[in-house]
This record gives structure tokens, C-alpha cells and sequence, in this order.
């Protein structure tokens, strides 16, 4: 079966004129979705990694999805109406009439100058067989190769996803965009048990393409974080610098991303420095919708508003804020396209795309062989703490934190002048939002990405000032 | 007041002969240890945000259909966002790998058309909720968001096509200046949003106070709370699946998790009115089934799958997501027995102790079996039951140890601690029935 395709951009100008003459909407837009995914799922019976292929539980799914979203109305009745399945024809839309639109407001954005479209990509249609075989090829690989470095690993569940997806949008202030998608995550969640200590881990990647993932690398990420969850806990920590790997480091801008996002977002950043500078002069922290390469890389948001890179942080001083279309303008800023859905039964809404921490021209390497005493942290611990609180809570808040703080869990290892003196399974790293930015001492030069909601990406960074302290 | 809802379900979900796609399907099995099903859904939801919310109106319609290969343990699904012939035999090829598996004709598939669109008892919610906090004397400002849910589910396994099921239930999102509620409601009737409403009013009172950090030696559960707890520590801990993390799942029969007074049933047939099923999503027929009978592990959670791989077990717990994903485990409808004792008399034995009504956060970890229960307020138990406000309570502790915790069950019991389940990302709704129970000797978390 060919995977559905786009009605074209006359059809949706059919179609809006048909919603406008029945409701009587002064406004209207129509996004339209088609996607095809191929998911590779083990099941969960703790299989061994040395398990031979053929035992594996494997649930395979090939899913095609369609659906369309309505908006309509103005300024004082307004309608939001999904579906899925093709776009209905002009003469497909009799159910909707006058009172179809309820008391509420539409706005839409205007067609600017360079809102041209996009060129449509297709949905990738592979064969079926070709990629099935990539998938499971790919997760065997990673067994035997975890099976080398860790064999008492057990896979406690698996879940390959691999898809591409397209969409076109069309509205009656001129809009029109289209955008294509390719991606590929894998999610992977393991235990062990090493000397009567048990241990998990999980973990969640992401490429543009099935091939883009390498088994090798990620068995080595699991190994090492497997060890580290089954080691026995320190006798102390120490309370110095900490290393965070790019993992972690994209975990604690995860937790900063309400500050970085919104009117609401720049008015507690701004508070945060509180005069003082951000952060080191060689902090920059961006988002950008259409970076090159990057997963969710789109020449316009899905609200076809044109994206752009947005300085948030720059040189450690407040850059700008990510505003969306609606507040352009606000405070002298300009708006960026940073509205996106999460499907097609979703509204478009104000998030990141890329979010991340520049790299320096620093190397990651000499900042961990650097640490005088204290602790290279890896990535966090899945079952662990991981929040922020960014305004008092009045009944109790995310994990009853004190305002403007964070909690992070950790995997890690205690260095002493580029040594190695031990494991720790379990930190817990706390400080104040604040601290975390204006105590970066060094940002290295191994920029990565991870998949969060959208693409969070952070190099190695040397923290201070932070507490850190053994748990469980 | 009772409900105005029109209860009245929709046509049937396909109009057409269900026989057509039966006998398609009894075509492709190659050899006997293979089955066919496939599964035609149709979801609409409704929702009505606070005034002044941009699109304050947003309907959500979707249908589509899964086939589904099951061999050995192994299942391969197609899955289609179309309900018609084409798509069926479209995915029939996905499946069996072959073209034209089902011959050169599809069958003829047509849906029937849902009723119109009724907005008055959901615009009539946020009025019938003041009123019932009004009633307890007390008013405050709340933005309410209402949503309707409706699901048609039809499934044919070759040979047979089950019952169609329908269901059709509420969901509340209400915002205060200091939280926020969420559940799910059998219907939007006075008699359902009273509970909503007290739990509101007890979030007033208990607003602004610190963390509980006192342990106390006796803690009291109300019907909301005890189905929160239930659904962690007995539904998860008993879903095939889990169990399948730790060893053979059928091993735990027998197992004693609780004290006699602890009987514990999953029968989604006496689930509220519009939500009851009479088959699971993959046709088989539901059960009224024992998970814990005098404490002791009866009949775990489990599909089909499961039931291949583990003989003793028994289907009819199969659940789906969407058309979109796998079926697994899953409760619906959770029922604690009554026991024998008076609520009055459960309370006057735990004076000094912590009266818990709600959870708003449940969680299992499957691996370690460790349970984290979270409670946005509490009151302190004086001589005459519920007294003293408290701030939010934290239990951690192993699911074994909570259920030897419970030492009493109450001889009323509600319905109540209906909520949505997120296991491995797929929202399901669960409905519960509990009386209050007491446990005694469990830590409160720093």
C-alpha cells in the first residue's frame, strides 16, 4: 500500500471557501498530515542480551496515519474541528453551518514576505521489508555488542520506531507551507544485577534516518551506564567541580526551557540574573527551527511562520526572547515561527525546536582530565529526580523545591586530578537556577543532541558551586 | 438531579454485514497456529475550555482499523486512520506479506454516523460546580475545562465478531489560583461533581501548608485514595506484562500479597453505566475476575498473548491505546469487596492518625516493585473523624509492604479513583469501586 499523499494547495483554498460560506468564519486555516510509521517492539521477558536472535519477542507494526485540522471563525466565535482520513471534498463539509461556531476567538497569522512554500518532501516510502529488516538488524547488532561488553545485561524493553511524516497548511489571511519529516528513535530500557546490586538503565536516542543510528555506540552507552548503576557507592563525595556529560547537560537545559520561552519565560530570566551577568561571556544558548541537519529542521513552524535561530543567551547576557507571531513586536523583539503541533489533532503551540547550549571551542576531554576533585556526572537516573521550580508553590509544587532551585538524580564517577577513584550510582545534584548558569566554567566542544519534546542539545560542561550528594 | 445526557449510543460503528470482513480474514490464516483479528475504532471528544480561551471549542474525531497477525507470541499490525474496504485489505497484504492475501475484491465496509453534536451539559458543568462548592459554603475562582469522550469499538476475529462496545464518559480540568484537579466522571449529573467538589474545598483548606513530614502510625484511605493505591500495588503489580519483567507471570498464583480482608476484582461488566464492556479489545469475552482473593494472588491480568505463553492464565484483560498500538493487560474496572467494618468505627480506632481523600500521582516502579503515592492534602484524624487540615503527604514503599499495611476495610463502598492510567505512554481510562480502608505502620516520605 503507497502511503497517503498531500492534497494539493487548491484543494485546501476549495475547501476554506467552502467552511467560510457555510459558517460565515471571517478567518479559516486547514493543516493537513499524512505519516507512516514502521515499529519494532521487544517484548518484555527480561531476554538476555546474549539471546539468540530468533527467541526475541518482536511485535512489528506498520502504521499509516491521515488526518486533518480545522480552524475557523474571528472574533468572537471561533471552532477547532480534527479528523482523521483524507480532506473532506468542497461539498463534504454540509455538517458545518452558522452555529457550528461557538463563543471564543481565532487569530491566525498573516502571509509576511518570504512566507513562500516550501518544497515538499515525501513521505520516505520505503520498502517495508527493506526497512523492517534494517530494524531488526539493528537492535540484534546492539544485543551482540552489549552481550560483549555486558553479558549479565538483561533487555527489559525495546521499541524501534522509524517514520516520516508531511504536512500542508493553508489559510485565508494567505499562509500556505509545507513541510516533510524524517526520524528515527530508538528507546531502550536494560537492568543487571553485578554482585547482588541491581542496576537499570534507559535510554532514548534519536536520527533523522534508521541508519543514522549506530548499535556500537549506543551498546557502549549502556555498558557504561549499566556499570555504573550496579557499582557500590562511594565511601564520600567530594564537594568541588563537577564534569556534566552532554546527556546530563541536555537534561539541565531541558529543566531551564520555561525560562527560556514566552513573555512569561524572558520576564524570570531577566529576573534570574538580576543585574549580574547570565552566565561565563562564552555561554550562548539558542533556538533554532530550522537548523541545518537537526530532526525537526523546518524552513516554517506549523503555523507556516518562517523560523530563524534566536539567540536566547548571548554571551552570557539575556539575547532575546522566543516569541511566537502573536507577541511580535512585544518589548521591541521580534517574533520567530516556534508554534508547533504534536499531531494533527493538536492546536499549535509555543515550544523549542533546537534548543542548545553552543559549543566552545574547549575540548571535552580536558575538561574531564581537569577535574582537580570532584565528579564527572554521565547522564541522569532514569527512576531518579529530575525539576526545577521557577515560582512558590502553594500546595506543594513539583517535588516541594524552594523556588528558583533544581533536583537532579545522576550516574557518575569521583575523579581526583584526572583519575578515576570511583563509581557513584546514585547522586543527587542540587543548587539554585541561577547557580547552575552563573557557576559554568567550562563549555566543550562535543555538541549533542537528544530527543526531549523537540531536540535538546548541550556540550561537556564544567559546573561549580553546586551541591552534590550520595543517594539511596 | 440526574443526568441529562442523552444516553442513547450512536448507530452501530459499521452498518455493513460484519460477516464480509469475518470471512476475509478466515482466508489468510496459512496454517493453524496463525490468527487474524481486526479491530475498527471510532473516538470523538469533545472539549470546552474556560471563557475567553482561544478556540474554546475544539472536536476531535477520529476512526481507523488495525489487523492484527498473532503467531507464537509474535503479532504484526497494520494499521489504517480509514475505515473502508480498500483500507482493510490494504492491511490484510501488510500482514499476511502477500498482495491481494483476501482475493481481488475487498469487502464492502460502511461506518454509520455518530448523533449531533451536544454541547449543554458540558456548557451547564462549570455552573453545577460552583453550585456544588457554593454549597459548602465557601466560593473561589475556577476554570474549567470539560471534555465528553466517546469510543466505538468493534473487533472480528476470524471467525467471530464480538459485540460492538461503547463507551461514553467526562473529563474535568479545573484551575485554581493554587492547583489543579484532574479526573474522569462517569457523567457531569450534581451526584458526580459533589465528590469533585469536596476535594476542591479540602485543596482551599490545605493550600499554602508545608509538606507532611510526620509519620503517622495509622493512616485511613478514603474510596478515592484506596483506588488509587489499589490500581498501583494490585492492578499493575498483577498485569502479565509486568509480572513478565521479574519471572514466569503464572508463578504468583497463590502468592499471599495481603490480609484476608483483602478482595480485590477486576470486572469491567460493572463498570459506570456508559463505560461498562462486555468484551476486551480483542473480542474476547470479560470476566469478573479475582486478582486478590482473601490477599492471596488469584487471576492475574492477561491478553491474549499472554494466555499463549502462559497457559493457566486466562484472556479477557486485553486493552488498546488507539488502533495505533498493541493490546496489553490492563484493568478497567476495579472493585474492592466490603468488609465488615462501619466507617465510623474505622476512623474511632485511628484517632491521632492521617485521613487521606485523594491521591493525584500514582507510580509502580516494575523492576523493584517500589510505589510512590502522592496526596495534594490530608486532615489529621481527631475523636470525631477528619479534622485538622494537613500540607501534601509522600508514601514510598514497596507494594508489599503497603498491602500488609491494610488492616481494616470499610462496609461502604463508592465508586471513585476513576483517573487516567499512562503505562508506557498510552492513556487509558480506569473506573474503580472502594470502601475506606485503614493501613497502619507505613512510613510518610521526607
Amino acid at each position: 500500500m503507497k502511503s497517503a499523499r498531500l492534497p494539493g494547495l487548491r484543494s485546501l483554498r476549495l475547501a476554506l471557501g467552502a467552511v467560510r460560506e457555510r459558517t460565515g468564519a471571517t478567518g479559516a486555516e486547514l493543516y493537513v498530515k499524512v505519516g507512516n510509521t514502521r515499529r519494532i517492539e521487544i517484548d518484555p521477558w527480561m531476554a538476555t542480551v546474549t539471546a539468540d536472535p530468533d527467541d526475541l519477542q518482536t511485535q512489528v507494526s506498520v502504521l499509516d496515519e491521515r488526518g486533518w485540522a480545522l480552524r475557523a471563525g474571528g472574533a468572537s466565535r471561533a471552532l477547532f474541528l480534527a479528523d482523521s482520513g483524507p480532506l473532506p471534498e468542497p461539498n463534504g463539509w454540509r455538517r458545518l453551518n452558522r452555529h457550528s461556531l461557538r463563543p471564543g476567538i481565532l487569530r491566525l497569522p498573516a502571509a509576511r514576505s518570504g512566507t513562500a512554500q516550501s518544497p515538499a518532501t515525501d513521505t520516505g516510502e520505503h520498502s517495508p521489508d527493506e526497512e523492517e529488516a534494517a530494524g531488526l538488524a539493528f537492535l540484534h547488532d546492539l544485543l551482540r555488542r552489549l552481550g560483549e561488553r555486558i553479558p549479565e545485561a538483561r533487555l527489559v524493553r525495546g521499541r524501534l520506531d522509524s517514520g516520516a511524516s508531511a504536512a500542508v497548511l493553508a489559510s485565508t489571511t494567505g499562509v500556505t507551507a509545507r513541510s516533510g519529516r524524517r526520524l528515527a528513535t530508538v528507546e531502550l530500557d536494560f537492568a543487571a544485577s553485578r554482585d547482588g546490586r541491581h542496576g537499570h538503565c534507559r535510554l532514548y536516542r534519536a536520527a533523522s534516518n534508521l541508519h543514522l543510528l549506530r548499535a556500537d555506540s549506543i551498546a557502549s552507552e549502556i555498558a557504561e551506564r549499566l556499570r555504573l548503576a550496579t557499582a557500590a557507592a562511594p565511601p564520600f563525595l567530594p564537594a568541588g567541580e563537577v564534569a556534566v556529560s552532554p546527556a546530563l547537560g541536555c537534561n539541565l537545559l531541558a529543566l531551564l526551557a520555561p525560562l527560556l520561552r514566552g513573555r512569561d519565560g524572558w520576564r524570570r530570566l531577566q529576573q534570574l540574573g538580576a543585574g549580574h551577568p547570565l552566565g561565563p561571556p562564552q555561554l550562548q544558548i539558542v533556538d533554532d527551527g530550522g537548523l541545518d541537519a537537526g530532526w525537526m529542521s523546518a524552513a516554517f513552524d506549523d503555523e507556516g511562520v518562517p523560523t530563524r535561530a534566536v539567540a536566547l543567551v548571548r554571551d552570557g547576557e539575556p539575547g532575546e526572547p522566543l516569541l511566537s507571531w502573536e507577541d511580535d513586536g512585544w518589548s521591541g523583539f521580534s517574533a520567530a515561527g516556534c508554534r508547533r503541533r504534536s499531531g494533527w489533532r493538536a492546536l499549535p503551540e509555543l515550544c523549542h525546536s533546537h534548543l542548545y547550549i553552543a559549543g566552545a571551542p574547549e575540548p571535552a576531554e580536558s575538561i574531564r582530565s581537569g577535574i582537580v576533585h570532584g565528579c564527572y556526572l554521565l547522564d541522569r537516573a532514569h527512576d531518579g529526580r529530575c525539576h526545577a521550580t521557577f515560582e512558590p508553590s502553594t500546595n506543594g509544587g513539583a517535588g516541594q523545591l524552594e523556588e528558583g532551585r533544581f533536583e537532579v538524580d545522576a550516574i557518575g564517577l569521583v575523579i581526583r586530578r584526572g583519575t578515576v577513584l570511583g563509581e557513584a550510582p546514585r547522586v543527587r545534584l542540587t543548587g539554585s537556577l541561577r547557580q547552575l548558569l552563573q557557576g559554568i566554567r567550562a563549555i566543550g566542544d562535543d555538541l549533542r543532541f537528544l530527543p526531549a519534546p523537540g531536540a535538546v542539545g548541550a556540550p561537556t560542561l564544567l559546573l561549580t558551586g553546586l551541591q552534590v550528594e550520595a543517594v539511596g | 438531579m440526574r443526568s441529562t445526557a442523552n444516553r442513547a449510543g450512536p448507530r452501530p460503528l459499521l452498518t455493513s454485514d460484519v460477516a464480509a470482513p469475518a470471512d476475509a480474514l478466515s482466508r489468510l490464516a496459512a496454517h493453524g497456529d496463525q490468527q487474524f483479528e481486526v479491530f475498527f475504532e471510532r473516538l470523538e471528544t469533545v472539549e470546552l475550555l474556560p471563557q475567553g480561551a482561544p478556540n474554546r471549542l475544539r472536536v476531535r474525531k477520529e476512526q481507523g482499523l488495525g489487523v492484527r497477525r498473532i503467531e507464537n507470541g509474535r503479532s504484526r499490525l497494520a494499521a489504517a486512520d480509514t475505515i473502508s474496504g480498500p483500507a482493510f485489505a490494504a492491511c490484510c497484504d501488510r500482514v499476511a506479506g502477500t498482495a491481494r492475501s483476501i482475493g481481488t475484491a475487498p469487502p464492502r465496509i460502511r461506518t454509520g454516523s455518530w448523533p449531533a453534536l451536544r454541547l449543554a451539559e458540558l456548557q451547564r458543568a462549570e455552573s453545577r460546580l460552583a453550585r456544588a462548592v457554593n454549597r459548602r459554603r465557601v466560593g473561589f475562582p475556577m476554570e474549567i475545562t470539560a471534555r465528553r469522550h466517546r469510543r466505538q469499538v468493534q473487533v472480528i476475529r476470524s471467525p467471530i465478531a464480538a459485540p460492538p462496545q461503547f463507551e461514553e464518559y467526562f473529563s474535568l480540568q479545573v484551575t485554581t489560583p493554587w492547583s489543579v484537579w484532574g479526573g474522569l466522571l462517569p457523567s457531569l449529573a450534581d451526584e458526580d461533581l459533589d465528590p469533585v467538589a469536596l476535594c476542591l474545598v479540602d485543596r482551599l483548606r490545605s493550600r499554602g501548608l508545608p509538606l507532611h513530614r510526620r509519620a503517622p502510625g495509622v493512616i485511613v484511605l478514603g474510596p478515592n485514595a484506596a483506588a488509587v493505591l489499589l490500581h498501583e500495588v494490585v492492578a499493575h503489580a498483577l498485569e502479565a506484562d509486568t509480572l513478565g519483567l521479574s519471572g514466569v507471570p503464572d508463578h504468583v498464583v497463590g502468592l499471599k500479597l495481603g490480609g484476608p480482608e483483602l478482595d480485590v476484582v477486576d470486572d469491567p461488566r460493572s463498570a459506570p453505566l456508559a463505560c461498562k464492556r462486555s468484551s476486551d479489545d480483542e473480542g474476547t469475552a470479560v470476566i469478573s475476575r479475582w486478582l486478590l482473593r482473601r490477599g492471596r494472588v488469584r487471576q492475574p491480568l492477561a491478553d491474549l498473548a499472554w494466555a499463549e505463553r502462559c497457559p493457566s492464565m486466562i484472556p479477557g484483560a486485553a486493552r488498546r491505546a488507539s488502533r495505533h498500538r498493541l493490546p496489553g493487560p490492563r484493568t478497567t474496572h476495579l472493585e474492592l469487596l466490603p468488609g465488615t467494618i462501619p466507617e465510623r468505627d474505622l476512623f474511632a480506632e485511628a484517632v491521632g492518625g492521617l485521613y487521606i481523600g485523594e491521591f493525584d500521582r500514582g507510580n509502580l516502579d516494575p523492576l523493584d516493585g517500589r510505589c510512590v503515592l502522592r496526596a495534594p492534602c490530608g486532615r489529621r484524624i481527631g475523636a470525631s473523624g477528619p479534622v485538622d487540615h494537613t500540607g501534601p503527604i509522600e508514601i514510598r514503599s514497596r507494594a508489599v509492604d503497603l498491602l500488609a499495611a491494610v488492616t481494616a476495610v470499610a462496609d461502604r463502598p463508592l465508586a471513585g479513583g476513576a483517573g487516567w492510567c499512562a503505562k508506557d505512554g498510552a492513556l487509558m481510562p480506569v473506573w474503580a469501586r472502594c470502601p475506606s480502608i485503614r493501613l497502619e505502620g507505613l512510613q510518610v516520605a521526607d
